[in-house]
């Protein structure tokens, strides 16, 4: 176990290298001038110029500059945005907003989405059953703008139950809570049809079957013996959710006016703010691998078939 | 499964209900059926089955695949999928009770102390996220309202019991750390474990190697001359269960066509089914002949033929077998056979 961390840390390495430098090369190295844009429609001048490609060692060529950006990444410095501001303070001040949007969509769609799930797969073919068939095909086959546009103002303008957008750099927990049903929607979907499958094919089961020539009752042989089962892939769907999410989300974000990561990476590309979106993406990258660890650790610990050594 | 109307006791100990054998006389089936309403058809699993257990006594149940041996377990146990089975008519007495006019809830609380039961392939029939004294020892916690240590400690004795080596040190394991051998002792140990009077075993060493088998057998054995229960032995291959045996029920096709005393059964078989089983045992000098004296399939359940069920693959079979079912009937005292010309075959 400890030795199977240790690898999983190593491996990481490669993967966080290969990735900012994928992405270093597209920002930095694709056609179209950096500098591009900086000063209106002019070009800059070019005393400006020459700062600008010293300061980002653009004179070098692109091994180099990767490797200075790495060095510098290494001791913890994400650089500067074209405005002057660290990057790595624009991450504090959002990334926090991000998790908090990340935590309560998660929390949404796992918590109706199992609850959903589980109701459908004990009464399977009912009425619920077909409602929740088809309601969540509709979900999963609308785009987040448009549920996040009408939920927007149905639930926020028509009815007046939730703020329409957010409106300060520290949204509150009532702010974000409309964001983030309609962040976990798509996935609250996935989440209640994985359940229900997978828990109708624990109900066949022979130790479910087992279970029942134990004398357990009967909501002890679904809801502990069949259940504990059928959640091994849900949970760790979720997991990898949780990592997707963590990532920002860009449409969602934006609709509802959050500050969060996702909007900042997206400005980011547009502005050509290289530093910004190097960075970010960087922190994203090393997000999502450590999730992606967790998770399999966690998938070790719910299913003891699986063995990390 | 029917749905069950649980109620709120934090037990079973205090279930009231005792069941008393009267003159050892455990199980009674009379004249069982059991159908399965599929989109394609009724098909009758299970055709006026009628048998009795007492204590102390081991009845095999030999057919081959589809006849209906594991139906007629599970509907003893009431475990059948309801839908899409269906018991149109018949009686199985536990005791004198009726387990089928039983309120749910006190017939699933005869399922481990009363009336037990052993599956063929023990790896899918236990848990596989749960440790193996923690399914033995739910036995004593959710029928007996045993604390969870002294349940587990009760687990560790009844792995003691089924001769698992350095049960305490693998109290903790799960199924899949195992051998198949091991896995079956400990489904044993679970069906043992509140010492129910009738233990039904289907097909419990299918899954394993042959020296294993016979280990296991012999546990079976061992366990039933202990406790003096009924044990009903279901298989597919009457040279496993022949030394364990009292009795053999031979079913075909969801009847029983043969119930004879093992022995008896062993020297002159009175159906042309079972003559037909006996001589397809596979013998050390003719390897891979397994089922070569019967010809032919099972009939589709939802067809079965006019006249004796068995009558396309008998060799025997004349007119009347095709015109007038067979009934169950004593040919000699104390040997039972659904055949026209038993009495021939009997002295073949
Ligand atoms: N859930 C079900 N739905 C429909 N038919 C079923 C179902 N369960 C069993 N049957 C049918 O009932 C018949 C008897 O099955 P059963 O499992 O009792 O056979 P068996 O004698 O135990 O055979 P095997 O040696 O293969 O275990 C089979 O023809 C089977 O197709
Ligand atoms: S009744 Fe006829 S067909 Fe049936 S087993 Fe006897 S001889 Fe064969
Ligand atoms: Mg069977």
């Amino acid at each position: 176990m400890g030795t199977y961390v240790i690898r999983r840390l190593l491996q990481m390495i490669p993967v966080i290298l290969g990735a900012t430098f994928l992405i270093f090369t597209m920002v930095f190295a694709l056609p179209g001038d950096p500098l591009a844009g900086k000063c209106g429609e002019r070009p800059c001048p070019p005393a400006y110029a020459a700062a600008f490609r010293e300061k980002y060692n653009l004179n070098d060529p692109l091994p180099i500059q990767y490797g200075k950006y790495v060095g510098n990444l290494a001791q913890g410095d994400f650089g500067e945005t074209t405005n002057g501001i660290k990057v790595i303070d624009q991450l504090k001040a959002r990334y926090p907003i991000t998790a908090q949007l990340a935590l309560m969509a998660l929390a949404f769609e796992a918590i109706i989405g199992i609850t959903v799930g589980v109701f459908t797969g004990i009464r399977r073919g009912g009425f619920l059953d077909n409602l929740v068939l088809i309601s969540t095909l509709v979900v999963i086959s609308i785009p987040v703008f448009v549920v996040g546009g009408l939920s927007q103002y149905f639930l926020g303008v028509r009815l007046g139950l939730f703020p329409v957008t957010v409106t300060s750099a520290n949204p509150t927990f009532y702010q974000l809570m409309l964001p983030a049903m309609v962040l976990g929607s798509i996935s609250l979907a996935y989440i209640s049809r994985l359940t229900r499958t997978s828990l109708v094919e624990n109900l066949r089961s022979d130790y479910v079957r087992t279970a029942t020539a134990k004398g357990l009752r009967r909501r002890r042989a679904v809801g502990l013996h069949a259940l504990r089962n059928s959640l091994i892939p849900v949970v760790t769907f979720i997991g990898f959710d949780f990592g997707f999410l963590l990532g920002g989300a860009i449409v969602t974000e934006a609709i509802f006016n959050i500050p969060g990561v996702g909007g900042y990476l997206f400005r980011s590309i547009r502005a050509r703010d290289g530093a910004s979106v190097v960075g970010t993406v960087t922190v994203l990258v090393i997000v999502f691998l450590f999730v992606n660890l967790l998770v399999d650790l966690l998938y070790g610990l719910l299913d003891p078939r699986i063995s990390h050594d | 499964m029917t749905t069950t109307q649980d109620t709120t006791t934090p037990s079973d100990k205090t279930s009231g209900v005792t069941y008393t054998p009267e003159d050892g006389l455990l199980l009674e089936v009379e004249d069982l059926y059991v159908e399965f309403h599929t989109p394609d058809g009724i098909a009758t699993a299970i055709n006026g089955v009628s048998f009795d257990l007492h204590q102390g006594e081991s009845l095999a149940i030999l057919g081959e695949s589809g006849s209906g041996k594991s139906v007629t377990a599970q509907a003893i146990m009431g475990i059948l999928d309801m839908p899409p089975a269906v018991i149109p008519g018949g009686h199985i007495r536990y005791c004198g009770q009726d387990l089928l006019s039983m309120p749910e809830d006190q017939r699933r609380r005869t399922r481990g102390p009363e009336v037990s039961m052993i599956f063929q392939d023990a790896l899918s029939s236990l848990n596989p996220v749960f440790p193996v004294g923690w399914q033995i020892a739910e036995m004593f916690r959710m029928h007996r309202g045993v604390n969870k240590s002294d349940a587990l400690e009760q687990a560790i004795r009844l792995m003691e019991r089924v001769q698992i080596p350095a049960a305490r040190d693998r109290v903790k394991a799960y199924p899949h750390q195992f051998s198949g051998g091991m896995r079956q002792r400990i489904m044993i140990a679970m069906a043992i474990a509140l010492d129910p009077a009738v233990l039904i075993a289907d097909e419990p060493t299918t899954a394993l190697d042959v020296t294993v088998q016979a280990q296991i057998m012999a546990l079976l054995d061992e366990l039933q001359q202990e406790r003096q229960m009924g044990l009903i032995l279901i298989t597919h291959d009457l040279g496993v269960v022949a030394d364990v045996a009292d009795r053999i029920a031979v079913m075909y096709a969801g009847r029983f066509v043969e119930k004879a005393d093992v022995v008896e059964l062993y020297s002159a078989p009175a159906h042309p089914y079972t003559r037909g089983l006996l001589e397809s045992i596979p013998r050390l000098d003719q390897k891979g002949q397994t089922l070569a004296a019967i010809g032919g399939l099972p009939p589709n359940l939802m067809r079965i033929p006019p006249g004796c069920p068995f009558n396309p693959r008998c060799r025997r079979a004349e007119d009347v077998c095709r015109r007038d079912r067979p009934e169950l009937r004593e040919v000699v005292p104390g040997r039972f056979a659904a055949c026209h010309f038993a009495e021939e075959v009997i002295n073949a």
